[in-house]
């Protein structure tokens, strides 16, 4: 058996939550810590006070989403259902379940925001070439359609500034490899991130991602 | 036409797949598992009326199964290893391209999952998937909201509903002492995900492991593939120095087992499941060291056999049958041979 959130072998301690099993590790990230102390831990002192353990009792409770018998006007999957089986039965379901979905989001997650494309439009994606237009192709499609003016302008603004950006990027690079980590903005290392990917410098990438993340996780 | 896993890859010494499955949803169906029948059948008529034939061949999942396509299905790695994709037929579609590395499937746990293919480490693999979803997108009222993005059944796909997978092969990780361990929070740093190819059996030996993005929201396609990209070539490093480690540290003992395991490869006529996976361990770790050039072993060849071996056919309490062993031997010879 695998932890739902991060794919490690349970093999030790197996922590389930409404039925999903989870790593001791994530279920102290998502918030789970204080359930997971040992009775010696909790009584250990002898003026362990009493209410704290009650608190802890009371607080369990929202665990089990409380409300299992909500049910979707539109599927009948109810939220035990959902609870059971991670999965929803119809679009409805979203509008239905929502605070227990987000919850769900953010514990698979940590997110319940959408950050991706929108439908029909493509992804942007530096160094991977779209299907539909290869770059030789695409100049041969528009000479023939354009007047040859308008080409020239297109072609000389394409090209003339490729290898003053490529410098640049080059330059940019260099600076941030060079740099004391410490003293870059966040922005700053999200743009480096970004800027060596799409140079394929990986090592540089992973080593400001790291840095982002140390910040990140210190806060 | 070669399908796609026996065309060469970028870094196939490590990587045997790169894979991009997009999931996505038509707007005015419930949700397969809450699909009754009659829906079931519309949905099919529905997505089947804009699938480019010019592109796709297949159709309804009874027809490829009256028609003995199953068993490709399941070697191109659509179908799955059980052959899961083709249970309810009748609630069932698939289509594919000529060399089956491209593929939409219809009325599975999401109402079409689109899943491209490449052989070795290849991340463009991701553009004829979003090709495929984009033109879907287009014709077909997906599910969709702007705050969570692509709606799905399941909650950890909900968002761009895409997975990138790589499979790879990183026997001499698995065999470092805390070589998986650091691996696993090495990949978690990214926010991804590392597991065996197959949990339990002879299977979990083989070496073999995918990894695979986890996070759909908070995230975009550029990001995820990114990430991807930094953490494959990281794994891709960490296997080649732990092989040259091995290979250096313990020359003789792993020229003995490369010889060893070529030999048996070569000439047994019955080979059991563990003794192919065992073998092919060996062979990856050392076939680039070996330098007395007696054996044709290609990596095209070595993975050739990994897909024969950890994606063939099961059926119950055959595996290692004498006949079956049979079989896979016959097969992995006429790989080694180069007749296939």
């Amino acid at each position: 058996m695998r932890c739902e959130r991060c794919g490690v072998e349970l093999t030790n301690k197996i922590i389930k939550i409404n039925d999903v099993a989870y790593c001791e590790n994530c279920a102290r990230l998502m918030g789970y810590g204080k359930f997971l102390r040992s009775p010696e831990e909790m009584l250990g002192s002898a003026f362990s006070p009493f209410d704290e353990i009650a608190s802890t009792i009371m607080q369990m409770s929202d665990l089990d989403f409380g409300n299992s018998a909500l049910s979707c006007p539109k599927c009948g999957m109810t939220l035990r259902d959902f609870e059971k089986k991670g999965r929803l039965g119809c679009i409805e379901c979203y509008n239905t379940f929502n605070d227990y979905i987000v919850k769900e989001m953010f514990k698979q997650q940590g997110e319940s925001t959408y950050g991706g494309r929108m439908p029909g439009s493509t992804a942007e994606l530096p160094g991977i070439e779209k299907i539909d237009a290869p770059a030789g192709k695409k100049e041969e499609s528009v000479s023939a359609e354009e007047p040859k003016e308008t080409v020239q302008t297109a072609t000389e603004e394409t090209q003339a500034p490729a290898p003053a950006a490529e410098d640049n990027a080059a330059e940019k690079l260099e600076k941030l490899a060079k740099a004391d980590l410490g003293m870059l903005s966040d922005e700053d290392l999200e743009n480096g991130i970004k800027l060596a990917a799409a140079n394929e410098d990986y090592i540089l990438a992973s080593k400001l991602r790291d840095e982002l993340k140390g910040r990140k996780a210190g806060n | 036409m070669k399908m796609w896993y026996e065309k060469e890859g970028r870094d196939e010494d490590v990587v045997l797949s790169t894979k991009a499955c997009i999931v996505r949803n038509v707007k005015g169906y419930n949700f397969p598992s809450k699909m009754d029948d009659k829906d079931a059948s519309s949905l099919l008529k529905k997505v089947d009326s804009v699938i480019d034939r010019n592109v796709f061949s297949g159709g309804m999942a009874t027809d490829i199964i009256n028609s003995g396509d199953a068993v490709t299905l399941m070697k191109a790695q659509i179908s799955g290893r059980d052959g899961s994709l083709l249970f309810a037929p009748d609630r069932k579609a698939i289509y594919y391209t000529e060399d089956f590395g491209l593929s939409i499937a219809v009325g599975n746990s999401e109402h079409i999952t689109i899943k491209a293919q490449a052989p070795g480490h290849d991340i463009s693999i991701y553009r004829p998937a979003e090709k495929a979803a984009v033109e879907l997108e287009k014709k077909l009222d997906i599910a969709y909201s702007e705050k969570y993005g692509f709606l799905t059944s399941s909650v950890k796909l909900t968002g761009t509903g895409l997975k990138i997978l790589y499979t790879v092969a990183i026997p001499a990780i698995a065999k470092t002492e805390g070589g998986i361990a650091a691996l696993r929070q090495r990949v978690g740093q990214y926010e991804w995900t590392i597991y065996p190819f197959a949990e339990q059996g002879e299977l979990n030996e083989s070496g073999v492991y995918i990894i695979a993005s986890v996070s759909t929201l908070g995230v975009s396609e550029e990001e995820i593939l990114a990430r991807g990209e930094m953490l494959i070539e990281d794994v891709i490093k960490a296997e080649r120095a732990c092989r040259e480690q091995l290979a250096t540290k313990k020359k003789t003992q792993m020229q003995d087992l490369y010889g060893r395991a070529y030999g048996l490869m070569r000439f047994a006529s019955l080979m059991s499941r563990r003794e192919a996976l065992d073998s092919i361990c060996w062979l990856r770790l050392y076939r680039d060291y070996d330098d007395s050039c007696e054996f044709d072993c290609k990596w095209k060849m070595l993975n050739m056999i990994t897909q024969e071996v950890c994606w063939e056919q099961q059926r119950r309490g055959e595996i290692n049958t004498q006949t079956a062993q049979k079989q896979r031997a016959e097969r992995i010879k006429k790989i080694l041979k180069g007749d296939d």
